[in-house]
């Protein structure tokens, strides 16, 4: 799951709904969640995933106290360590500065601690991703189930809405409003706002590829016979929606939120990459590896470091959600 | 059936005409909901030093006091017949698709669009081919074998593919290919493929690969799915129980089926990345659609960020009406809808 | 993950960055040789100069231009009254007559001057060159509607009354301006609103160099402004190429300061930056020329490699980077909080911010630099051992500001200037360590003076106590360098690049340099300037800054040119 990073999100829009096209109706109570459980832990790859994104939870709640043992503040400068010419650490293998001090080096010209940073960037990236991915989820399911339930001018309204925000060239768009937001805005400045913004674009604009799943999951549940039967029971519409309706559609949002947050942890390091994320000097992966472009060529460590972290991360989520897809879906085994 | 591409064909244009509104309505509103003025919006189009009267000039002939509606209808007017611009001694015609006209460059928006257009052309054209031809043959291959050695290490594969980031593997293959074994030395200079076709490809390697890695990954997850659904479907059984020969049910039946939402996705796809590959081309330096976004948003340079997004939007657009077409074309059912 | 990426930079930097540098080791310069004298001399003819930028042009129109690197290359193909010396060392930043016969002839007061154009000096298409072309061109210069990007010197001193464009002008032949006179085809006579002795200086500006009415397109003059140096357009495409070819009808005998060697000069527009310092080294690409000196991957590579180093030159410009203290934020309106920040900064960690000493610049300890005449070496705020900061003294000068345990206040920087963020993280660090905590916020770069930083209604709500400045002189005089970051007088309510200084003393002593002929006494009096401003500890200056600049062992005649304020001289270049 990779959407909108340079992709209009294909998987988003094909693969969930392919392969949970066969799921809405086979979600039955209680036993669904232990049969899935029980896949998923034979799942060993998947587990495997899920530790790591625990790990990785667990390392950015933890922040302060793993730089505290092993680190040094993130926005401290060691220039005493940095050839004042050349720019790079002094020692270390690959002039990464890499020492019994600084687990993974430290960043050329300042001289700060790499594994600090990495540590706590561990933090916004998480934070934005997950937020951005419930805001999306929010927004999606919401709209998905009014516009299947009701359908008419509702589900057309919606429908339309849908193909609008599909339609923008959302990275380019994010970027543009990333940029043009300054200052101050509802009372929101430095990185409140700026973590704010970031929620807003990646969740708000994703919302459309999860409400169409929904909504179609909806099409399908309305017309059966435990819908009908409390319809005809005189049940209303709101009931309806959120007892009857939600608890069936809670396998797939939680597949797609599972398979959303990596796809959003690429596009906040993507934007703070192309500069217009949360700014310096709070460390963000995306910032990073900007960092590391105009000297890559030499030293590439700087590049590789952040690189990696938001690899290992994103795989992690990917695999961890594949698994709980597989586990959801017993066709897909 | 042209009652049909009469319906979709208006509605795609309704589309555009409502996300033009909203990025217009974005670009010219947020500014000054921020808190900065139209007399602060021309200032950046007079010099250092200009007076409040030289600022208050511009700001009319620019129009920015006026309405965002009616900057937005003479927006669109622009688009349809052109617009004319006044610079005191010399006046411009841009004509139409008039896309505005970039002040801080003094350049009309369009052309500089459309010079940009072949190198993402070549860009995403290239990768598109790569990832196709790569990505699907390996989700099949994958179905065919699942459980495999091959299957496993084609999936670890295209896993890895979809986690990682493509700013970083671009840079990672830029430091390992060009700067390291120097076997692409051009890679991050692009030259029109007119110009020398051998320097075009030979430069455009790293960038078609990198990106084609990324994408194929996906399309082969996709087929491989796909693919696993259909295997399992009831007609498959029927046409193998027929006794037709496996190869048959594959290609004809399982295949065919499959590629189907593939390529709706492939349509769509092309699409986003014909608006701009920005992140690809901000790291191979391309100068795309995507660098010239992102160059037009460090620059301020509105009128350039609203024409590249309506560009992209616009491919996006045609891009799905395309393939609601191919559809109608594939399967007369759907033209009832 | 510390395995695979040890595994990854292994195999990278098995062979860091060596790789194909053996390109760069022909020629025979020495590290810094240009900055003294001109390096592979040579007088042979013929060949193709390529040179490469990362940007455009803010305009390649004499009326339309105010980029240092665009004031070199103009004179290429346009000849003003009055240039810099096209010699390397100190002599560079005397003036000499180019269009004029001599410099100006000036009344008692300072306010007529007057020249005489040099007999012969022709066009690219052979018509002869007049003074009223000349001023047409200055004329021009007043049109801002039209030209925006030039500087505005000659509207702030000639006696325009209200004279606003010739485009407007409904005289024959446009020459309405009654502030210059042109008696007869080869004299020109400027007469100013207040005295100037400097004006020379003025008559350097590209504003002077001619444009024939009837060939002038407005803005489209840019396409194919009409010759009258070395070279003229071929082809120009705005954002891609531009082409110059010999000018066959410049006449070297009128023009002893330019060289006439490679037969064509290609300009690539639009080169990715780190692009073009490899083509540099690899030989392929002959100069950049926007002149800002190599990237850091590429600065790297050269200063680690003797082969490479030297062919570089770490050029010293009038550029100075400085930290702009906003007076009307407080507590900054408290001197001895200004001058806290004065003593905290830690001005070693924003040299290596910025490049280091070679790459980077200098040390800075007050405004002027050694290139400006009359430059004293002061250091009123010393910062410490290791220039580090001096963190007693700053927490003296906190205590009596009232302020014993620091205080918060916000930076400014630009977005895209990556070297002016390192050195407010390292701003930022510094002022830490005496209890001042910053909040550093990200401007565009484009608006920074006109709707940020520049703007004090902006910098006074939003708080912004600390702005990242770099100010390079229009010239090396104190005049063009001083006037715009120091006169009070010249604050507007937005764009501007005076930040805080309000000195009712400084205005006074600036206006008794401007009628002060003699440039010895002329320099002690900037050098007052210097020390007042100092004093009132409105600025941080840091860094004098340098750029590496490269030459590749193709290029010949390669020298620094001081009065062009540290780039090459590209009116001599040869590559045979």
């Amino acid at each position: 799951m990779t959407a909108p990073i340079e992709v209009s999100g294909s998987e988003a829009e094909a693969q969930p709904e392919a392969v949970l096209a066969g799921m809405g109706g086979k979600v039955e109570g209680r036993s669904l969640g232990q049969i899935a459980w029980m896949r998923l832990r034979r799942d060993k790859v998947a587990m495997a995933g899920g530790v790591v994104v625990i790990l990785l939870v667990l390392m950015a709640i933890f922040a302060p106290l793993l730089t505290s043992w092993f680190g040094h503040p993130t926005s401290e400068f060691h220039q005493d360590l940095i050839d004042p010419n050349l720019q790079r650490p002094l020692h270390g293998p690959w002039h990464s500065g890499i020492s019994g001090k600084y687990l993974l080096g430290i960043e050329p010209t300042n001289g700060r601690d790499i594994f600090s940073r990495i540590v706590y960037g561990a933090r916004i990236s998480l934070l934005i991703a997950s937020l951005a991915t419930l805001l999306s989820v929010v927004i999606g399911s919401t709209l998905g189930i009014i516009a299947g339930y009701f359908g008419g001018w509702v589900d057309t309204l919606i429908a339309r809405a849908m193909d609008v925000f599909l339609a923008f060239p959302l990275l380019l768009f994010a970027i543009a409003l990333a940029g043009v937001v300054q200052g101050k805005v509802f009372g929101l400045s430095g990185n409140g706002l700026r973590i704010g913004l970031l929620i807003f674009i990646i969740g708000f604009f994703n919302w459309a590829y999860i409400g169409r799943i929904i909504r179609g999951q909806t099409l399908s549940l309305r017309e059966r016979e435990f819908v009908d039967a409390a319809r005809s029971m005189g049940a209303r519409a709101p009931y309806i929606l959120f007892r009857e309706l939600l608890p069936n559609l809670v396998a797939p949002i939680l597949v797609y939120s599972t398979l959303l947050i990596p796809t959003n942890i690429l596009f906040e390091a993507a934007l703070s990459y192309l500069g217009v994320g949360v700014n310096e000097p709070t460390p963000t992966w995306g910032g990073m590896l900007a960092q590391a472009v105009p000297i890559y060529s030499v030293d590439p460590w700087f590049m590789i470091v952040p690189g990696l972290a938001i690899f290992i991360t994103v795989l992690a989520f990917n695999l961890f959600g594949d698994g709980l897809r597989d586990a959801l879906d017993p066709r897909a085994r | 059936m042209v009652n049909f591409l009469l319906r979709r064909l208006l509605a795609a244009i309704a589309l555009l005409i409502i996300v033009s509104m909203v990025t217009f309505a974005i670009f010219f509103l947020v500014p000054r909901l921020t808190g900065a003025s139209s007399a602060d919006l021309a200032s950046r189009y007079v010099g250092k030093s200009a007076g409040p009267q030289a600022v208050h000039e511009v700001e009319i002939r620019l129009g920015l006091n006026r309405p965002v509606v009616v900057q937005y209808w003479d927006f669109v007017k622009g688009i349809v017949v052109g617009a004319h611009y006044d610079f005191g001694p010399s006046k411009v015609y841009c004509a139409p698709p008039c896309f505005g006209y970039s002040f801080i460059n003094q350049t009309p928006v369009w052309p500089d669009l459309l010079d940009r257009l072949p190198v993402t052309l070549s860009l995403a054209g290239g990768a598109a081919v790569i990832w196709l031809l790569f990505g699907v043959t390996t989700g099949v291959i994958s179905a065919l074998k699942r459980g495999s050695a091959v299957d496993r290490v084609s999936m670890g594969v295209a896993l890895a593919g979809v986690s990682l980031p493509i700013f970083f593997t671009g840079l990672l293959s830029l430091a390992i290919f060009r700067d390291h074994l120097q076997w692409f030395p051009g890679a991050g200079t692009y030259v029109g493929l007119t110009q020398n076709p051998a320097t075009w490809a030979a430069n455009l390697v790293l960038p078609w690969v990198t990106l084609a890695f990324l994408q194929g990954a996906l399309y082969a997850r996709l087929t491989r799915a796909g693919m696993l659904e259909t295997m399992g479907e009831d007609y498959i059984r029927t046409a193998r129980a027929k006794g037709l020969p496996e190869r048959v049910v594959i290609t004809r039946h399982a295949l065919r089926a499959t590629l189907t939402p593939v390529l709706t996705i492939f349509g769509i796809d092309l699409g986003t990345l014909l608006g701009g590959a920005v992140l690809t081309e901000g790291t191979f330096s391309l100068p795309g659609l995507g660098k010239f976004a992102i160059d037009s948003i460090n620059n301020n340079d509105l009128p350039r960020v609203l024409g590249v997004v309506m560009i992209g939007a616009f491919f996006i657009v045609i891009a799905n009406l395309v393939v609601d077409i191919l559809y109608a074309v594939i399967d007369p059912r759907v033209r009832l809808s | 993950m510390v395995a695979v990426g040890a595994a990854l930079a292994l195999a990278l930097a098995a062979c860091g960055g060596t790789g194909g540098s053996n390109s760069g080791s022909g020629g025979n310069g020495k590290f810094n040789e240009g900055n003294t004298s001109v390096v592979n001399a040579s007088t042979k003819t013929g060949g193709t100069l390529r040179i490469g930028t990362a940007s455009d042009w803010d305009s390649t129109d004499p009326a339309d231009t105010y980029y240092g690197w665009s004031w070199d290359f103009i004179r290429l193909y346009g000849r003003a009254l009055t240039m810099f010396k096209t010699v390397p060392g100190k002599d560079g930043l005397q003036l000499v007559p180019d269009l004029a016969q001599n410099l100006g002839q000036h009344s008692a007061d300072f306010k007529t001057w007057t020249y005489k154009l040099k007999p012969g000096v022709k066009y690219e298409d052979g018509t002869p060159v007049r003074a009223q072309d000349v001023k047409y061109d200055v004329e021009r210069t007043l049109d801002k509607n039209t030209f925006p990007d030039g500087p505005t010197y000659f509207g702030d001193f000639l006696d325009t009354k209200g004279y606003s464009s010739p485009y407007k002008d409904k005289t024959p032949g446009k020459l309405g301006l009654k502030a210059i006179e042109t008696p007869d085809d080869n004299t020109i006579v400027f007469h100013l609103k207040k005295a100037f002795a400097g004006f020379d200086y003025f008559a350097m500006l590209p504003a002077t160099i001619p444009v024939p009415q009837a060939k002038d397109t407005g803005t489209n003059y840019k396409l194919h402004p009409v010759s009258t140096g070395p070279y003229k357009f071929e082809s120009y495409t705005p954002g891609k190429q531009l082409n110059l070819v010999r000018n066959t009808n410049w006449d070297p005998s009128t023009d002893p300061n330019r060289k006439q060697l490679p037969d064509r000069i290609q300009v690539q527009i639009g080169v990715n930056a780190d692009d073009l310092d490899n083509r540099l080294i690899a030989g392929s690409a002959d100069m950049d020329i926007q002149g800002l000196g190599l990237g850091a991957a590429a600065a790297a590579k050269v200063q680690s490699n003797p082969n490479l180093k030297k062919n570089a030159d770490s050029a010293a410009t009038a550029r100075l980077d400085y930290v702009a203290i906003s007076s009307s934020v407080p507590p900054f309106d408290n001197v001895h909080c200004r001058k806290a920040v004065e003593y905290a900064t830690d001005k070693q960690a924003m040299q290596t911010a910025y490049g280091g000493p070679l790459s980077g610049g200098d040390i800075a300890t007050h405004l002027m630099m050694p290139l400006i005449p009359g430059n004293q070496d002061i250091n009123p705020y010393p910062s410490g051992a290791g220039n580090h900061g001096d963190v007693a003294k700053a927490k003296q000068e906190l205590q009596a500001c009232g302020k014993p345990n620091g205080f918060s206040t916000v930076i400014s920087a630009r977005t895209e200037r990556t070297k002016e963020l390192n050195a407010a993280l390292a701003l930022q660090q510094g002022l830490q360590k005496v209890g001042i905590k910053t909040e550093i916020k990200k401007f565009p770069t484009g608006d920074y003076f006109k709707l940020y930083a520049g703007k004090p209604e902006y910098v006074k709500d939003n708080g912004i106590g600390l702005i990242m400045m770099s100010w390079g002189a229009d010239w090396p005089e104190g005049f063009g360098y001083l006037q715009q970051i120091v006169d009070s007088r010249v604050i507007r309510t937005a764009g501007n690049t005076n930040l805080g200084v309000k000195d009712p003393a400084v205005d006074q002593l600036l206006d008794k340099a401007a009628v002060t002929a003699d440039t010895t006494a002329r320099g002690a009096l900037w050098a007052q300037i210097d020390a007042k401003v100092m004093d009132d500890a409105y600025i941080v200056p840091f860094l004098d800054e340098k750029h590496l600049l490269y030459r590749p062992p193709t290029v010949k005649n390669a020298y620094v040119n001081q009065g062009l304020n540290g780039f090459y001289d590209y009116a001599q270049l040869g590559v045979k």
